[in-house]
């Protein structure tokens, strides 16, 4: 145990007599960080004008040059209600498709008891505002959206242009989603504009709710329906004016102790609806 | 040089003619949107961000339960109302009150109906219109505290039906003698429970009785336990203010839940458009 005690420590004594004898230089120290910035020269002399450079050649006339394009669809935000083709009409400010308070045109009646949105569109055609209108095509189901309907606005009226939508909810006696004169003036190209809709009862037929007065699906389940069951020229409704609509009565209820509901009525809660109903988009393509 | 020389001039004139207006007269417009439902006189109020004629979530005041239970809102049409009433919580009508100036403009406005009149803002930031819808128990119609528009021009706005909170919907008319009030006071009225109260003329048509209640049921409390009195009806609250959840109504005239038409007295959202005309100074 001693003598290699002994022994270690003699080679340790050894290795330093060594080292001191003829040790290699050390390794060079790390780059140091490098000095602050100086600052900055005086700024040079402005450069002049470029040329103007030349215009480009013209584009090509598109087919329907002198008019702005508007992309159309109506989205039905109903439960149970299908929606009638839409009357999709751009004017300029003066014509009303509807006006709240005020006595539906015969269009209108038709389009809110029938469903047909042509008259309305054929009326918006005499009107002096008129620029163009297009029906969308084919029922439109419940969380359902149209078919891109396309119209037309001349350059010269872009900047002073309305949007008027209406759709008949088929399962009423004459409610309608619609937006009476939006103002869309001024849109670029590329540009959307939404705007959502509430249920108006046209004030033109009483809501009676039954089979021989609707013309949809519920009504037709029941044996009525169809056209037959759509316009009819008398005016019996509470008001003959246009209003918020205050919502299907149905037949829930009718014959318990509250008697709430309404036993004629063909309607039941699938039909029933709150409003905003209907959400239009509005898109400039050209 | 010239021309722009001109359409400095007219700038600098047009904002002297603003900052000189101390007093903007709106013209404004209210359509009343249901098939069936009136409104009571219309409070107009132009106002102070300190003001708040109703505010959605708070407890109704008692001028608020005036109006949307009884279509009060000042002490000529109701003395009864007096302390209590908008005319207290405000001051006079068509005075600069510093943080308000109102008026009531009158007469029942018809369903489908547009009434429209001038109102002097008297240079206050918001504006706050308020009605009863009758016949309910406390629906009104509001107009939150829009700030009134600079810019000339027309805007329009569309208005919800609120649920005061401060009665009951029982639906029965309040023109019964058949039934009363607990204690034996008159259906109707200022926290009462009755539809149309009693600074607002009863709306008859389409209106049943015999209703047996919809909110609270004649001859019971609200939890349902039977009463001392088989012919009365209790009152409570079910506030605070809130969007109103619709009448239900009945078809019966005489029998049914409720004294109010289903087929007549609902409504949806909105019930009221109001444009207001911002005139070019």
């Amino acid at each position: 145990m001693k003598n290699s005690t002994l022994k270690i420590l003699s080679v340790a004594v050894i290795a330093v007599i060594l080292s001191a004898c003829s040790g290699d230089d050390g390794e060079d120290g790390a780059t140091g960080p490098q000095g602050i910035q100086g600052p900055a020269g005086p700024a040079g002399p402005q450069g002049g004008d470029g040329d103007d450079g030349s215009q480009g050649a013209q584009g090509p006339q598109g087919p329907s040059g002198g008019f702005g394009a508007f992309n159309v669809t109506v989205t039905n935000l109903t439960h149970g209600q299908p929606m009638a083709p839409s009357a999709i009409i751009v004017h300029e400010p003066g014509y009303n498709a509807f006006m709240s308070g005020t006595p539906a045109s015969l269009g209108l009646e038709n389009l809110a008891e029938g469903g047909s949105p042509m008259m309305l569109i054929s009326e918006a055609q005499d009107a002096i505002q008129f620029l163009d209108a297009q029906p969308s095509s084919g029922i439109n189901g419940p969380g359902q959206t149209t078919q891109v309907v396309t119209v037309l606005v001349p350059e010269l009226d872009l900047d002073n242009v309305r949007l008027s939508v209406a759709t008949m909810l088929v399962d009423t006696n004459d409610a309608f989603a619609g937006i009476n004169s939006k103002d869309i003036s001024n849109m670029e190209v590329g540009a959307s504009m939404s705007f959502i809709a509430p249920a108006w009862d046209s004030g033109t037929e009483a809501n009676t709710e039954t089979a021989a007065t609707m013309p949809g699906p519920a009504a037709s389940a029941a044996g009525g329906g169809g056209d037959a069951a759509g316009f009819d020229a008398a005016r019996d409704d509470l008001v003959n004016a246009v209003r918020i609509h205050a919502g299907v009565v149905t037949s829930a209820n009718a014959n318990d102790s509250s008697l709430e509901g309404l036993s004629t009525s063909v309607l039941n809660q699938s039909d029933k609806f709150d409003n905003p109903t209907a959400r239009i988009v509005i898109t400039r393509t050209r | 040089m010239m021309k722009f020389t001109k359409v400095a001039a007219a700038t600098l004139l047009t904002l002297a003619a603003t900052s000189a207006s101390q007093a903007v007269e709106l013209q404004i417009s209210v359509t009343n949107l249901t098939q069936a439902n009136y409104f009571t006189p219309r409070l107009v109020v132009a106002h102070n961000a300190d003001v708040d004629v109703f505010e959605v979530g708070q407890t109704a005041s008692s001028a608020l339960a005036w109006l949307a239970e009884a279509g009060v809102i000042d002490d000529a049409q109701n003395a009864a109302s007096s302390g209590q009433n908008f005319e207290a919580l405000l001051g006079p009508t068509d005075t600069d009150n510093g943080n308000n100036t109102w008026h009531r403009f009158g007469g029942l406005a018809a369903p489908a109906s547009t009434v429209s009149y001038p109102f002097d803002t008297m240079d206050k930031p918001y504006l706050s219109i308020a009605s009863m819808l009758i016949p309910t128990n406390d629906a009104f119609v509001g107009l939150d505290s829009i700030e009134i528009p600079t810019e000339p021009g027309t805007y329009t706005y569309y208005l919800n039906a609120y649920d005061a909170g401060t009665e009951l919907n029982d639906e029965l008319n309040s023109t019964r003698t058949d039934i009363t009030a607990v204690g034996g006071g008159a259906l109707g009225g200022y926290a009462l429970p009755g539809v149309a109260g009693a600074g607002a003329d009863p709306i008859a048509p389409s209106m049943g009785t015999g209703g047996m209640g919809v909110a609270v049921q004649v001859g019971f409390d609200q939890d349902g336990t039977a009463l001392g009195s088989a012919t009365e009806v209790v009152d409570g609250t079910d506030g605070p203010v809130h969007i109103h959840r619709n009448t239900l109504g009945d078809t019966s005239a005489t029998a049914g839940a409720s004294d109010l038409d289903s087929t007549v007295h609902r409504w949806l959202n909105p019930v009221a458009k109001v444009t207001i005309v911002v005139p070019a100074s």
